[in-house]
Formats: structure tokens, C-alpha cells, sequence
């Protein structure tokens, strides 16, 4: 029996589509030989390391079989002690392992096929920022990065992958991601959505399947005070065709934008279908009739101008809330031109579908027969929900796998990313296919995907470092040069600054707002409106204490204040380290979106009124700040801890290299120590060597 | 279905565009990106009076919602505001708020007074002002500042071409490159946010700065990362450049600075014209605290004299320049305010008619363009759309409205969304 038949029997084997004659091995070794056990059974394999007296070898399968060094032969034990490991090192988990060598087997074939080659593998150092940036959102401290590089386990990437995407930098990152993509912000409909973010965030904490968390938003009910994924729809309350051209465009990849006035020029949607997926929505009311301005009227001669105008506030927040009516109203526009209907006409839902071919499909047989078997239309939301999060919904895991793929890649298999309709226009559809059958193995666990693709050799591989050339498709020899986000900038901003405490604070206001604007609606009178709105005022104030701060830049000086105030540990948490007047927290912790003038807004976060409108672009006045602005001042003063760290050092060659250490992840090359030596004699300080790096091409580029 | 230019990312599209652009022409003073332009059926806009002889606009859009009755648009009888109206040389009156512009401006001024909108909003009123569109939660349109970029190139060497008084920039590019984003002035009297210290501080540091990125920069033939060293280098550029006095308002006589008043707008006027010397195509200066639900006479009387003087300093000063001729002032607002006087004595929001006023560059002075009804409720003649507004002001600073751009999501615009131009209010 030769060897690879009983390792064979340990594998998982997956039925994989992307196949084709194997020239090299999966995720593109090329260092096969023969390996042969203590009893003559042979396999043949590259060598991946050895680790705890156990040897990694990978068949042409992709899997990685893990079996005592005692168990080769002489010869290849000793073999196995001089030759260099192939790839990325051990990784933890064989199916994983296997899993990401078929995608990487997947982006070789597209690469061959268009005759162009993989770039080589990154550097540990290249490796360490970019693995931080993707999975914890900013940068490794100085310490992280010499824990790693110091690290000589063969399993150490796969270990750093495994930490960072279980970490709370993570649910910050993803938190951040998806803010960007939903339009997630503070103010809207003239109430607070701290619901919405409280329950969001929680739901990428606790790590919840991306179909349930999306079902959740589509099918909630009741106030938003009560109900956090309630949000979703009620953030465009009164725009039910906006919001749901978003649903579609953003779950679905359905591009179907220009389909809410006309027939759409390009692709296959019509008005019509449009308003069919509309008429899901149609029972759908978001705004609670039953209180609210009536009664208010009858108070307007009972209260001040100004208590009027702050009651009215309190009724906003609480009459944000979803319910179904029996009834749809959803009728053909008034500009309606199409023969197939008459505008002010009512319209049936009806589920659109990219092909014949996918009717057939289950998600959308149930989904009719359920339309079939009721009037009830208060029903139809969960209706469209079910199908539209199905697992063999024809985008829905294609879309969420392709986005996450962007995140950490740079580019979408599939671009832009709301736009899926025709995958087989995608740069490599067969992997586009794989990807979203794998988000479906994988049970939508978003932690698990982005650990799938961050131990795939082909994110593991150098950015690429020519021009996209016009016209070709890219097609990942490796990840794509990529500037930060403003949340990555920002994130690591703040860990310059405070290390390891960058996750300290954790923001919540939901429960204080709720308890401050929270109004049974039905015994409403002058009085009880006047209790509230004064106890409203004292809660506000403490609902944004912590970010209160002062105007930045008053005072060159770290405002301890808040800290000293605080008495007990509980309470030393809930406020945040500030300098300069800037609140040293994550992004996800600060206001949604910052005020405008903030580092954040002005290195491109969005002010969340367009979905996935996060900028990556310079500006004049963006520049002006990163030489002249707050956060610069910090990171070049003692007060930041990279800096007070690398001014501790003794030697001039210890200072320039921990810097460098906490800028770039990586010591400084004998020619950069040299430039920076005669900077020194010439009278250049740790501080202002802080201000050179920070506003380096390598610090806010991702390589 | 696809062009494989779609495989790239918008902005990776955009630079690559821009980058082959400057590569084959060897500019960045660049009209029209992309090749042969498309029109749509239409007027063709540029045989019309007028085309092209705004080589600057200020653009002063009042926030809040500006009483057209208490300012462009006088009326007697029950809808009367509290002033009485003034007359003017040209034969119209204006509101009583306004005796500086009744008195000196009225020559020079254009009035539309059957303006109508459909959305009595502050912030979609506010965005369909600035960017003739509806708002949609999928695009940014731009601001007419972004469009004359895109159209006609870059208006300065150093100085960026589109600038925006005490706002933010919110989205003014649309969904054009970040380089068309108006640089935001939050404070006249600050001038522009983190510019002290100018260049030769910074000397050493970027020298080194220089030195040790080199490597980096030279490894990467990546658009968007040479656009940010080209970003640093316009960025110095400005630091260093003469230009950068432009917005030191410190450089102004005692006496100009109090002629438009000591206060945000008023400086903000100022602070246009100095850029307007400088270059600077479009400048929007923001005012707000126009939403006078209450005590509109109060209310009017505060805002109304800071408006009256600011404008009056500003067309003043700008034909005494000699700048008035290639510049357009623009004053504009969401929407109106009721005829009706509410129970506490304010007005409250009205889309349905409403005034704007055009004067310099091409403007036939002393012009009224149609007419609200008595009440002042309706438009009564010679309605005007918000699209007609911006492309009337779109054709003034030489825009075809009948050219369609592609936004990055392959979606087709005009200036003014398909509005007409009326040439009538120009010379």
C-alpha cells in the first residue's frame, strides 16, 4: 500500500470544480520528491517543516498530512532536518490548508491561462503589517512585530492569523468595513441610531453567521430603541425604493440603480421587476401612526416654544419603528411609461432571477409556494429575506465572499462589488464561483472565510508593484498595492500613541440614550414632557462625555483629566486616553461618522450618506494636515509611546531602528541607517524622524 | 456587455485616465477627459448670449431657506413681510431688508422670481441647490465648480480650482476625482487649516523625507501612490507659491474688511474676490440661520443687513476691480419662505416659489426674469427649475449642457440634469 493512500483516507476531499492537469502542486510549490516511511511506503510531497517532532508534508491534493519524524526513513529524516520548508510554514489546520491551496490552485490557473506568473512570497516583515492591517485594523506595535520576527516556529503565520482573527481588532475592523458599506451614522431621522451600531457591532462580535445578521435587518420589527437591527430599514425611512435599491445592489450585486426610474440601458432589469421587488417591501410601515403628532398638537399650547421643539425630538425617536400592514401600497410611479402597466397601477411581488435556470433553484420554489399559500401580506419581508440569504441564493454568498476578498486583497475578483450580475465578466469566474461555494461551506462565518484567504499563499505573496495595465483584468499574482483606510490610518495612529491600550475603550450610548428619550406615548402630558426632557439633559451630557473633548489643538499638553477623575477601574475604562484634544480610541469607538475636520474625514471616511464611498484619495488639505495636523503633533512629541520608546534607547542605531520598528514593521536597511546618521549629526530628532515616517509613502501604503 | 476597463475599480479607472492624459499631453491643465464627448438632444447652449464669459463665479448660497418676499421678491398686501419695500433705479423693488443693494447694486443684479422645487427639505433642498440633482443613496453628483474641471481643466497652477467658505467640502467633487473636491475654508479670518509654518520649515524633513522613501516610491509604478507624492508636491507648491496670500485676509485694509462686515459671510465675500484674483474658478461661501420659522422680522433684519452689506461690499468692490465682468455672483437657497405669516410671527419652509439673483460676467443688469403671483404662492410666469438654474449658470462659465459624462459606475450626466439655459437674463 503505498503512503498516500492511508493519508489519502485522513483528508477531507471536497468536491472541487476548479480542476485541471496539475503542473505544479496546488498553491504552486514546486519542490515535490518522494518521501518514504519506516515500512517502504512512499508519497510524494513538498516539505513544509518540521515542529514538536511531527513533519508537514503536501500532497498534489493541497492537504497537508502531519505524521511523527520518527515514521520516515533514516535518509529522509535526516533530509527532513537540512531542507528549507516550502511556502508559508506549517499551517495549523489541514483542511484549512488544503481549502486555501485549492483557491490559490484556482488564481494559478487563471494567472497560466492569461501566461502571467505569481509574484514571490512576501517577507515576514511585509507579512506581519499586512496581516495586522486586514485582520486587527492597524499596524503592529514595535512588540508585536519583533514577537513575530522573532518567532522561528514554522507554524508562526498561521498562529498570527488564528489570534488577530478571533481578536477585538478584528470586530473593528469588519465593524468598520461594514459601517462604510451600510452607511452607518450617528444622526438620522432626527433621532440617534446607537441601536443599530450597538447591535451591529455586537453581531461581529459574537461572530454570527452573515446570512442571519442580514436576515435579521430585513425582517425587524418594532422600535428602534428596542430593537437595534430595526435600523437597516428605518435609516431610510420614507425612501423604501432607495433603501431597497441598496438591498439589492449591496447584498445581492444586483446593479439595478437605474432600473428605480427606467429600464435599466445595460443589463437585463426592468422598472417593472424593480417595483415587483419593491412590492416585497410594500406592507412595510416605518413609521408609528399610532402617536406621535396628534397628540403632540394638543400639547403646543401647554409647553414653551423651546420644550415644543425638544418634545418633538423625543417623539422622533420613539415613533422610529417597523411593523406590516395588512395591505401593500406599492403602485407603478406617476411617470410610469412602459406598456406592461399603467402608472398608479398595484403591483404583485415577483422575485427576479439572473437565469431560467435559477427558478428551479429551492430558494426560490419555496419562496412562490409561500407567496401561493397566503394573502397574508404582512408575511412578504420574510419572504424575500429567506430567499434573499439562502445559501443557494444565486449572489447572496457569492457577493458577501467577493467583498470580503476585496477587503483583504485590494481588488474584487469581481468588480465593482455591486455589480455581480454577470459573474462570467468577472477576471476569473471560476474562482468567483469557488468563493462564494465556499462562504456557504463555511456557514457564512466571516471569521473563518477571511482566515481561509489570509492563509492562501496568493495573499501571502508580494503586492504587485507594476501598473493594472488598461484592459487586463487583474488577476492576483498578489495583492494589489493599497493605501489605508481611514480606519486603518487612523487605528494605527493611535497605537503609535498608546501601544497595546488602542482597544481599551469600548463606546456604548444606546442604553443612556434609550433611558434619556424612552416615552410610553400613550400617557403623555405637559408634565410628564417636561420630567423627561430634564432628565434628557443631564443623560445626553453623559451619553457623550467621552467624546466631548475640547477643540483640538488648544494645548500642547496630554489631558489627563478625565482619567484623574475617574474613582473607580470601571469607570477609568469608559473614558479614553486624549491628546491634543483628539480622543485616542478606534475609529469604531468614536463618533459614526467623525465630525468633519476629524483625521478620519479627512483622510476619506465617508460622511455615510453613499454606501462604499470611503475615499482613498489624496487631497491639498489632506496633506496639509498629515504635515501640520494634531495627530502628526502627537506622533512626533515624547507623548506617543513609539516615540518615547525609541528615545529611551541608549544608542542613536537603537532609536532609528525602533522606530522604524514601529512606523514599518521592519528594521532599517544599512544604507537608510546611514542617510538618517548624518540627519542626526546634522541635530534630527527621534521626534522629527517620527514626522519624516509618518508621512512616508511606505507608512500609509499597504505592501 | 463589459469593456475590460470595468475590471479596475472606479478610482483606479479615473487615475489610469487621468495618468494617460498627463502622460500623452503632458499637462494636468486638462479639458476633457475620456475623448470624443456625447450630447444629448437639446438647445445646443453654446450659440446662446452669454456662453462663457464667467471665468469665475462666487456662488453664495443662503442655508436655512432665504425669504424670497423678504428679499428678491416684495409684495403688498396680506403676505407683505414687516419691512416695506424699497425701489430701486432699475424700476424693481426689493425687500426692505436689502437698502445697499436697492440703492447701489440694482443695475448690475438679474432677478429670477419664479424659481420652483418640488422638495421642501433643508438637506435635499440644500444638495439639489449645489449639485442640481436629486440625492440618491448610490451617487455623489458634483458641485458646478467640479464640472468646470472636469469640462474646462484646472483654473490655477497652484491654487485648486474650486474652493468652498465656512463648509465642508461634503462630496463637492461628486463622483469625480478627490483633485476636484473644493478646498474647504472653515474660518475666513483663519484662512486655510494647517498652512502655517510654510514651506521652508518643513525644508529639512522632506529632504529626508525624500531621501529615505525613495526606494519605496521607485519600487511601485502604482497611480494612486505617485498621486499622492504629486499631491505633497501641489501641496508645497501652494505652501511656497505667492498665491498662498490669498487667503490671508490680515493683508486687507481696516477699512475694505469692515465694508463687509466683521462677521463669517462678510469676510467670506472678501476672502472670495482675493481669490478670484488668484485665479480660483468657483467659490462658494455658505450662510446660514436662514430657516426663520419665528420672529421673521427680527430674524430678517439680523441676516438681511449682513447679506446686504456683504453683497454690496462685494459687487462694489469687484467692479472697481474690474473683476465684475468675469465674475459671476450667484445668491441662492434651498427653497422660499410661506407668503403666510404663521402665529409666531415667522415663515415657514416653500419650495414652490421661490427668487434667486445672478449679477457680473455676462448678466443683462437690471433684468427681472419671471414672476411669482400676487401672494407670492406660485410661480406666475416663466417658471424656472433648479436644473434651468445651474445650467443657466453652467452656460454663463462656458459648460455645454448637452455634454454626457459618465460617471465611474458607467451611469450618463449633464450639467443642470437636462435643464434649459436662459440666455434672456444675459447680454
Amino acid at each position: 500500500m503505498k503512503l498516500s493512500l492511508f493519508l489519502f483516507a485522513l483528508s477531507c476531499v471536497l468536491a472541487q470544480p476548479i480542476t485541471a492537469q496539475e503542473i505544479v502542486a496546488p498553491d504552486g510549490n514546486a519542490q515535490f520528491r518522494t518521501w518514504r516511511d519506516q515500512q517502504g511506503r512512499t508519497v510524494e510531497a513538498t516539505f513544509r517543516g518540521v515542529e514538536g517532532g511531527q513533519v508537514f508534508l503536501q500532497t498534489r491534493n493541497g492537504y497537508v498530512h502531519r505524521l511523527p519524524l520518527a515514521n520516515l526513513s533514516e535518509e529522509d529524516q535526516k533530509m527532513a532536518a537540512t531542507l528549507k520548508p516550502e511556502g508559508l510554514g506549517i499551517p495549523k489546520d489541514p483542511n484549512v490548508a488544503q481549502a486555501a491551496a485549492v483557491i490559490d490552485r484556482g488564481v494559478l490557473l487563471g494567472l497560466e491561462k492569461a501566461g502571467q506568473k505569481p509574484n514571490a512570497l512576501a517577507s515576514d516583515e511585509q507579512f506581519v503589517r499586512r496581516v495586522y492591517l486586514d485582520l486587527a485594523g492597524r499596524i503592529p506595535t514595535r512588540e508585536e512585530t519583533l514577537a513575530f520576527l522573532n518567532d522561528d516556529s514554522a507554524s508562526k503565520r498561521a498562529n498570527v492569523i488564528d489570534r488577530l482573527v478571533a481578536g477585538e481588532g478584528f470586530t473593528s475592523r469588519l465593524y468598520n468595513y461594514l459601517a462604510d458599506m451600510l452607511r452607518i451614522a450617528d444622526d438620522a431621522q432626527k433621532a440617534k441610531f446607537f441601536h443599530y451600531e450597538e447591535w451591529l457591532k455586537q453581531q461581529v462580535a459574537d461572530n454570527r453567521p452573515w446570512n442571519l445578521v442580514v436576515r435579521d435587518m430585513l425582517v425587524a420589527d418594532g422600535r428602534l430603541l428596542d430593537n437595534g437591527a430595526a435600523g437597516y430599514l428605518l435609516r431610510d425611512r420614507g425612501m423604501r425604493l432607495d433603501n431597497l435599491s441598496l438591498t439589492l445592489s449591496t447584498f445581492l450585486g444586483a446593479n439595478v440603480s437605474c432600473a428605480q426610474c427606467h429600464d435599466h440601458p445595460f443589463a437585463d432589469w426592468t422598472q417593472r421587476q424593480f417595483y415587483e421587488m419593491a412590492a416585497f417591501f410594500g406592507a412595510t410601515e416605518t413609521y408609528d401612526r399610532s402617536m406621535g403628532r396628534n397628540a403632540m398638537r394638543g400639547l403646543r399650547g401647554e409647553l414653551s416654544q423651546q420644550e415644543f421643539q425638544q418634545a418633538r425630538r423625543l417623539f422622533d425617536a420613539n415613533s422610529l419603528s417597523i411593523h406590516d400592514q395588512a395591505k401593500s401600497d406599492l403602485a407603478l410611479p406617476d411617470d410610469y411609461k412602459y406598456k406592461d402597466g399603467k402608472p398608479g397601477d398595484p403591483v404583485a411581488p415577483a422575485l427576479i432571477a439572473w437565469s431560467k435556470e435559477d427558478r428551479r433553484l429551492k430558494c426560490y420554489q419555496t419562496a412562490e409556494a409561500a407567496l401561493r399559500k397566503t394573502d397574508n401580506e404582512e408575511i412578504r419581508r420574510e419572504i424575500f429575506a429567506d430567499w434573499m440569504t439562502a445559501q443557494d441564493n444565486p449572489r447572496f454568498a457569492m457577493t458577501i465572499a467577493n467583498r470580503m476578498w476585496k477587503m483583504v486583497f485590494g481588488v474584487g475578483v469581481a468588480e465593482p462589488v455591486t455589480d455581480l450580475d454577470d459573474p462570467e465578466a468577472s477576471s476569473n469566474p471560476a474562482l468567483l464561483h469557488h468563493l462564494g461555494r465556499e462562504m456557504v461551506r463555511l456557514k457564512f462565518d466571516l471569521r473563518a472565510f477571511l482566515r481561509l484567504l489570509c492563509n492562501t499563499q496568493t495573499y501571502q505573496r508580494e503586492a504587485y508593484t507594476a501598473e493594472v495595465a488598461l484592459g487586463q483584468p487583474y488577476l492576483f499574482p498578489g495583492p494589489v498595492l493599497r493605501r489605508m483606510t481611514a480606519e486603518q490610518a487612523w487605528d494605527s495612529c493611535v497605537t503609535l500613541a498608546i501601544g497595546e491600550k488602542v482597544d481599551a475603550f469600548k463606546l456604548s450610548r444606546a442604553s443612556t440614550y434609550k433611558e434619556a428619550v424612552d416615552l410610553d406615548m400613550s400617557q403623555i402630558t405637559a408634565e410628564t414632557i417636561r420630567e423627561k426632557l430634564a432628565q434628557a439633559q443631564s443623560l445626553r451630557r453623559k451619553a457623550d462625555g467621552p467624546l466631548g473633548g475640547g477643540k483640538p489643538g488648544k494645548a500642547r499638553v496630554k489631558n489627563r483629566r478625565a482619567a484623574m477623575m475617574a474613582e473607580s477601574e470601571e469607570e477609568e475604562a469608559a473614558s479614553p486616553e486624549m491628546m491634543l484634544g483628539l480622543v485616542l480610541a478606534r475609529a469604531s469607538e468614536l463618533r459614526q461618522p467623525e465630525r468633519e475636520g476629524h483625521f478620519l474625514r479627512m483622510f476619506g471616511q465617508c460622511d455615510r450618506q453613499i454606501a462604499d464611498s470611503n475615499s482613498i484619495e489624496g487631497s491639498v488639505p489632506q496633506v496639509l494636515m498629515l504635515m501640520n495636523g494634531e495627530a502628526q503633533q502627537v506622533l512626533s512629541s515624547s507623548e506617543a509611546l513609539a516615540v518615547a520608546t525609541a528615545e529611551a534607547k541608549g544608542s542613536a542605531e537603537a532609536q532609528v531602528e525602533s522606530l522604524y520598528l514601529s512606523f514599518f514593521s521592519r528594521k532599517p536597511s544599512a544604507k537608510e541607517l546611514e542617510t538618517v546618521y548624518e540627519e542626526i549629526n546634522g541635530g534630527l530628532t527621534p521626534g522629527e524622524l517620527a514626522w519624516v515616517l509618518f508621512n512616508s509613502r511606505e507608512f500609509v501604503f499597504v505592501q | 456587455m463589459k469593456s475590460a476597463l470595468l475590471q479596475l475599480d472606479p478610482q483606479t479607472r479615473r487615475q489610469f485616465a487621468e495618468t494617460v492624459a498627463k502622460t500623452a499631453l503632458g499637462v494636468t491643465l486638462l479639458p476633457r477627459l475620456g475623448g470624443a464627448a456625447s450630447t444629448a438632444p437639446g438647445v445646443d447652449n453654446r450659440t446662446l448670449p452669454g456662453f462663457g464669459k464667467a471665468r469665475h463665479v462666487i456662488w453664495l448660497q443662503m442655508i436655512g431657506g432665504m425669504s424670497h418676499i423678504d428679499t428678491l421678491d416684495p409684495k403688498e398686501g396680506d403676505t407683505k413681510g414687516p419691512a416695506d419695500p424699497i425701489p430701486t433705479k432699475a424700476g424693481y423693488q426689493l425687500g426692505g431688508y436689502l437698502p445697499k443693494l436697492a440703492k447701489d447694486h440694482s443695475e448690475k443684479m438679474a432677478i429670477i422670481r419664479s424659481m420652483t422645487s418640488k422638495t421642501g427639505v433643508h438637506a435635499s433642498g440644500q444638495y439639489i441647490m449645489r449639485t442640481g440633482y436629486d440625492p440618491r443613496g448610490t451617487i455623489m453628483h458634483p458641485a458646478l465648480g467640479a464640472w468646470a474641471q472636469q469640462m474646462l481643466g484646472k483654473s490655477s497652477a497652484s491654487l485648486p480650482s474650486s474652493v468652498c467658505i465656512n463648509r465642508g467640502p461634503d462630496h463637492g467633487n461628486g463622483f469625480f476625482s478627490a483633485a476636484f473636491s473644493p478646498l474647504p475654508i472653515h474660518d475666513p479670518e483663519a484662512g486655510l487649516q494647517y498652512a502655517s509654518g510654510g514651506a521652508d520649515s518643513l525644508g529639512k524633513r522632506l529632504g529626508l523625507l525624500n531621501k529615505l522613501d525613495a526606494g519605496f516610491r521607485a519600487k511601485f509604478q502604482d497611480t494612486n501612490l505617485k498621486a499622492y507624492s504629486d499631491f505633497y508636491d501641489d501641496t508645497l507648491k501652494l505652501l511656497a507659491s505667492q498665491d498662498l496670500q490669498a487667503f490671508k485676509l490680515d493683508s486687507e485694509a481696516a477699512d475694505m474688511r469692515e465694508a463687509y462686515g466683521r462677521n463669517k459671510f462678510g469676510q467670506g465675500c472678501l476672502l472670495a474676490r482675493r481669490l478670484v484674483e488668484h485665479d480660483v474658478r468657483f467659490i462658494e461661501v455658505a450662510f446660514g440661520s436662514w430657516d426663520m420659522h419665528n420672529d421673521i422680522d427680527d430674524a430678517m433684519e439680523d441676516k438681511g443687513t449682513v447679506l446686504d452689506t456683504a453683497l454690496s461690499a462685494l459687487l462694489g468692490d469687484l467692479q472697481a476691480r474690474g473683476l465684475l465682468d468675469k465674475t459671476l455672483v450667484v445668491l441662492c437657497s434651498e427653497f422660499g419662505r410661506s407668503p403666510k405669516i404663521n402665529e409666531r410671527s415667522g415663515r415657514d419652509h416653500h419650495p414652490k416659489v421661490f427668487s434667486t439673483l445672478l449679477a457680473g460676467g455676462p448678466v443683462k443688469g437690471g433684468t427681472i426674469y419671471g414672476a411669482s403671483d400676487k401672494q407670492g404662492n406660485s410661480p406666475a410666469d416663466k417658471q424656472v427649475t433648479i436644473q434651468d438654474f445651474h445650467s443657466t449658470v453652467g452656460h454663463a462659465m462656458g459648460l455645454d449642457v448637452n455634454e454626457i459624462v459618465m460617471s465611474p459606475s458607467n451611469r450618463p450626466f449633464t450639467v443642470g440634469d437636462k435643464g434649459q439655459a436662459i440666455a434672456e437674463v444675459f447680454a
